[in-house]
């Protein structure tokens, strides 16, 4: 058993509250991500799961235990740091036994433990090497091993990527993903980056300021988002959010909305006449696949579209199409309005 | 002429003045070592006689009679052997401490540190008196005891113990977490992750602990009084004649005995040395 | 399967950590309280009675011993003022040759290593040779040092016999002997210097006199401020020195607040009056601290 249970956990530092009441279910075997823009409270969560950070107020569990006063190593539970803390002094073989040494497992089983981890990372050749002999990637590696090994029943990662170039970050983020499938384990992912978070989740968690926003899988974040936070954290570039007024030409909005949301892949260029919405062309960037618009709509807002192929120039008027399925609307509050849907 | 000079040429003439009048200015640093090693080598009778570096004899029995006229080996070894329990002893409890002011959270660290601070900046014979009566109601006279308590747990201790917490505080926090997930104690923690990392601070509190004991003047004074338990300082200021003048020609061979070790390893290793004062006196 | 609850153990998380913090700096702290605490408290109490060493008595006699050294025993203000001269000229002379030797030695040219190793090699070296060598060097006729002057046709002064000369004579070998450990400091803190700022003054047409004046001499200021209190203190505390290469005299010229304590509690035994002369070092010391401090604290 190696699900994962948070009750109103809660966390302070002094006197600022860092986590102020997180609530979520986490099923055996699932690869959940936190995100959220920085200082919001990812890294400490994680801590506070691992254990390096005690629980000010609320219930943990892990499987059936609660754990809020259990030590880090006692809980079953292995993290990969952002920096690797790979022990400098210890080569790569002895970083990935050494929690096994502190357990006191024998040698042999420790041995055959590091060689399996190793033939699964294809660390074999570098085992006799030491962390400053290795490349951002194998270091990485390394720290994964050095999680795997204890056979933990959850992994906890913090982002653990981000010291990485694009090109290898790309790389690791697949290997993640084949070792959850392969190891089946529940694991835990901080991440900033946005690609990172759609592609390994089953599910996403969002916080902001010590709480969380929504939590569900990458599909139901981008397509069913709970509030205008989110809609505008998933998702890049991100949502244009036009008020209800300046929106009406896109069609029937639900009573109460204020807002209405829309992502700028969502929006289709026409001639300006046959627009729902008419505009001008503010700036034009060329990205390669596509072009990101700048639009300055008749009715004074901003608004991003994205078009692939060929792009108009600055200063030529154009016509936004939106489907309505593609629109969420907004509540004074920000809160999703979910009946557009029910409409359709 | 000067006017013919290149630029090139001007700043070399320059850099010329400066060093040797620099060289100058070291006159009063370096000779009184010269001068101390060639006296130490001359007879009685020449040492106040005809000022020369070189002596027109080399007396080597100067050293031996340095042996012969109080305990001095033994006095050696008691500075050497006082001088490195006091800085192990010292470099363990000093990074203890730190350690737990850096990276413990707990009630009163901040009271904690702020009293030892405030201890750094008393002299110690301010409380030598008291700690005198302290040694002897403990029936620690004249044993080497206080020549270790005192500095371990005085303010070399406290300057020892600031140093580390500054050098674990710039330390990444994050190997120290690995360790306590690979299921390391506090102790393990602190003993195989940060003490292994810390190799800087722990040498620049062990050069500048082991010379403040090997220096140590005042407590040996108070407190030794049996000649064969005499620490160096003190050995060196007892070569007198019965009337109590100076035997020249044995006090500075001796000198030159218990200062050209030090002034080898100095040499050596001036580097590392001269930052670990650099480190201990901002720390200061 | 029922949970099973570990939430209130005996222990939590929170309390082991303060107890592994509170076993950490436990040696610190109770050599801390008996070797520190302990006898700071014991002196001042030491100060209000009347204890002899030989007879093993002590009275309490309140604040007569503070009274006896203010108004009546003149030994003290001579102690005093030797104390002042002594800080006075070692203060300044120590901070100006370490300050230049610093401007001389921040930036590298061949044999700069050398130049530092020399200058800080004193410094390394024990308190107690450093004295025996420069008595020696500065013994009366035949000295190195008046045998020197003679040669040059100056007839030298029994430096270490005559009161002012010895004072003199002690505060210059101190100084040499510490003027290292400030260059030092004066270095690393002209090193932190930017040199865009130096650049930029230059490009501007500043002398170096203009720059050290507007520029480094400001910037140093923080640096300035600790040396001069930690060197004042540090002179406050000199005794092996001045024991060994004046013993105090002659006619206690020499006759500093360290050197009174040590020669009134283990030379004469009167502890009380001793414990006194400590606590008036105590204020003292703590006084000038606090000035650093509030010095400091106006400058940030
Ligand atoms: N030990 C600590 N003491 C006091 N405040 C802390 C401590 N650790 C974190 N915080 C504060 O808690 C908040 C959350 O920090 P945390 O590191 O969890 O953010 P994060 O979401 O991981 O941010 P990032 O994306 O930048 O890594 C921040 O405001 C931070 O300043
Ligand atoms: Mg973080």
């Amino acid at each position: 058993m190696s699900s994962l249970t948070l009750r109103n956990l809660k966390k302070r530092f002094g006197r600022v509250d860092v986590i102020r009441g997180v609530t979520l279910d986490v099923a055996d075997g699932e690869f959940v991500v936190f995100v959220g823009p920085s200082g919001c409270g990812k890294s400490t969560l994680l801590r506070m799961i691992s254990g390096l950070e005690d629980v000010t107020d609320g219930e943990l569990r892990i499987g059936n235990r609660v754990v809020n006063e259990v030590q880090p190593a006692k809980r079953g539970v292995a993290m990969v740091f952002q920096s690797y803390a790979l022990y400098p002094h210890l080569n790569v073989r002895d970083n990935m036994g050494f929690g096994l040494k502190v357990r006191k497992v024998p040698a042999a089983e420790r041995q055959q433990r590091v060689s399996e981890a190793a033939a699964l990372l294809k660390l074999d050749a570098l085992l006799d090497r030491f962390p400053r002999e290795l490349s951002g990637g194998q270091r990485q590696r390394v720290a994964i091993g050095r999680a795997i090994v204890g056979h933990p029943d959850v992994f906890l990662f913090d982002e653990p990527l981000s010291n990485l170039d694009a090109e290898l970050r790309v790389h690791m983020r697949s290997e993640i993903a084949a070792l959850h499938k392969r190891l089946g384990n529940t694991m835990i992912y901080v991440t900033h980056d946005q690609v990172e978070a759609m592609t390994l989740a089953d599910k996403i968690v969002v916080l902001r300021d010590g709480r969380i926003e929504q939590v569900g899988s990458p599909r139901e974040l981008y397509e069913q988002p709970d509030n205008i936070f989110v809609a505008q954290f998933i998702g890049s570039p991100k949502m244009n959010i036009l008020p209800a007024g300046s929106a009406a030409g896109f069609g029937a909005q639900p009573a109460g909305a204020v807002s209405v949301g829309v992502r700028p892949e969502h929006l289709s260029l026409v001639a300006p006449e046959k627009g729902q919405i008419g505009g001008k062309v503010v700036i034009s960037e060329y990205t390669g696949a596509s072009s990101l618009l700048h639009i300055r709509l008749d009715s004074g807002e901003t608004c991003l579209v994205v078009v692939d192929g060929d792009a108009p120039e600055a200063d030529m008027k154009v016509g936004l199409l939106a489907g309505t399925d593609n629109l969420h609307h907004f509540d004074t509050d920000g809160m999703a309005l979910r009946k557009s849907r029910l409409l359709m | 002429m000067i006017g013919s000079l290149t630029q090139r040429q001007l700043r070399a003439v320059k850099q010329i003045c400066w060093t040797l009048a620099l060289c100058v200015v070291a006159i009063p640093f370096v000779f009184p070592f010269l001068w101390m090693i060639s006296s130490g080598l001359k007879g009685p009778s020449e040492i106040f006689g005809q000022p020369s570096l070189i002596p027109t004899s080399f007396r080597w029995n100067n050293y031996l009679e340095v042996f012969n006229y109080q305990p001095f080996a033994r006095q050696y070894f008691n500075s050497l052997y006082i001088a490195v329990t006091v800085t192990l002893l010292t470099l363990f409890i000093s990074s203890l401490a730190g350690y737990a002011l850096a990276r413990l959270r707990f009630a009163g660290a901040a009271l904690v540190a702020l009293f030892l601070v405030s201890a750094l900046m008393v002299p110690e014979e301010v409380t030598i008196i008291p700690n005198f009566f302290l040694i002897r109601w403990l029936g620690l006279s004249d044993t080497h005891w206080p020549l270790i308590l005192l500095p371990v747990f005085g303010s070399q201790g406290i300057v020892g113990t600031f140093l580390m917490r500054q050098y674990f505080l710039a330390l990444p926090k994050e190997l120290e977490d690995a360790g306590k997930m690979d299921g390391l104690s506090r102790f393990g923690v602190w003993w195989r992750i940060a003490l292994p990392m810390s190799r800087p601070a722990l040498a620049a509190v062990a050069i500048i602990t082991f010379l403040n004991s090997w220096n140590l003047f005042l407590e040996p004074l108070i407190f030794i009084s049996s000649l064969e338990k005499f620490t160096l300082p003190l050995a060196l200021s007892n070569f007198t004649d019965p009337y109590g003048s100076p035997l020249w020609h044995l006090q500075l061979a001796a000198t030159t005995l218990a200062v050209l070790p030090i002034l080898m390893v100095y040499l050596i290793a001036q580097r590392q040395i001269i930052e670990s004062f650099a480190l201990s006196g901002v720390k200061g | 399967m029922t949970a099973r609850d570990e939430r209130a153990p005996w222990l939590t998380l929170k309390m082991r950590e303060a107890m592994e913090a509170w076993l950490f700096i436990s040696p610190t702290l109770a050599g801390f309280l008996i070797f520190f605490v302990g006898p700071l408290c014991a002196v001042v109490w030491y100060s209000l009675t009347e204890w002899n060493l030989l007879s093993q008595q002590s009275v309490f006699v309140g604040l007569d011993n503070y009274d006896d050294a203010l108004f009546h025993n003149l030994d003290f203000w001579q102690v005093v003022r030797n104390s002042i001269v002594f800080a006075i000229g070692l203060v300044p002379l120590n901070m100006a040759l370490a300050l230049a030797l610093a401007l001389a030695l921040s930036r590298r040219f061949a044999g700069v290593v050398f130049f530092r190793t020399v200058f800080f090699a004193p410094v390394v070296t024990s308190a107690v040779a450093w004295a025996i060598v420069w008595k020696f060097l500065l013994q009366g006729e035949a000295g190195f040092v008046n045998q020197m002057l003679a040669g040059i046709g100056i007839h030298g002064p029994n430096w270490l016999r005559e009161p002012d000369w010895a004072m003199v004579a002690v505060i210059v070998t101190r100084v040499i002997k510490m003027v290292g450990l400030n260059m030092i400091l004066y270095i690393a803190a002209l090193q932190a210097i930017p040199r865009d700022y130096e650049a930029a003054a230059r490009l501007e047409g500043a002398s170096n006199w203009q720059i050290f004046r507007m520029i480094t001499w400001p910037l140093l200021g923080p640096t300035t401020l600790v040396i001069m209190v930690i060197t004042t203190i540090g002179s406050f505390k000199v005794f092996d020195h001045i024991y060994l290469m004046t013993g105090g005299g002659p006619e206690n010229g020499t006759l500093v607040l360290a050197f009174y304590i040590y020669q009134q509690g283990f030379q004469f035994f009167d502890v009380g009056y001793a414990s006194a002369l400590a606590m008036i070092m105590f204020v003292i010391v703590m006084g000038l601290t606090v000035v650093q401090l509030a010095l400091r604290r106006r400058d940030t």
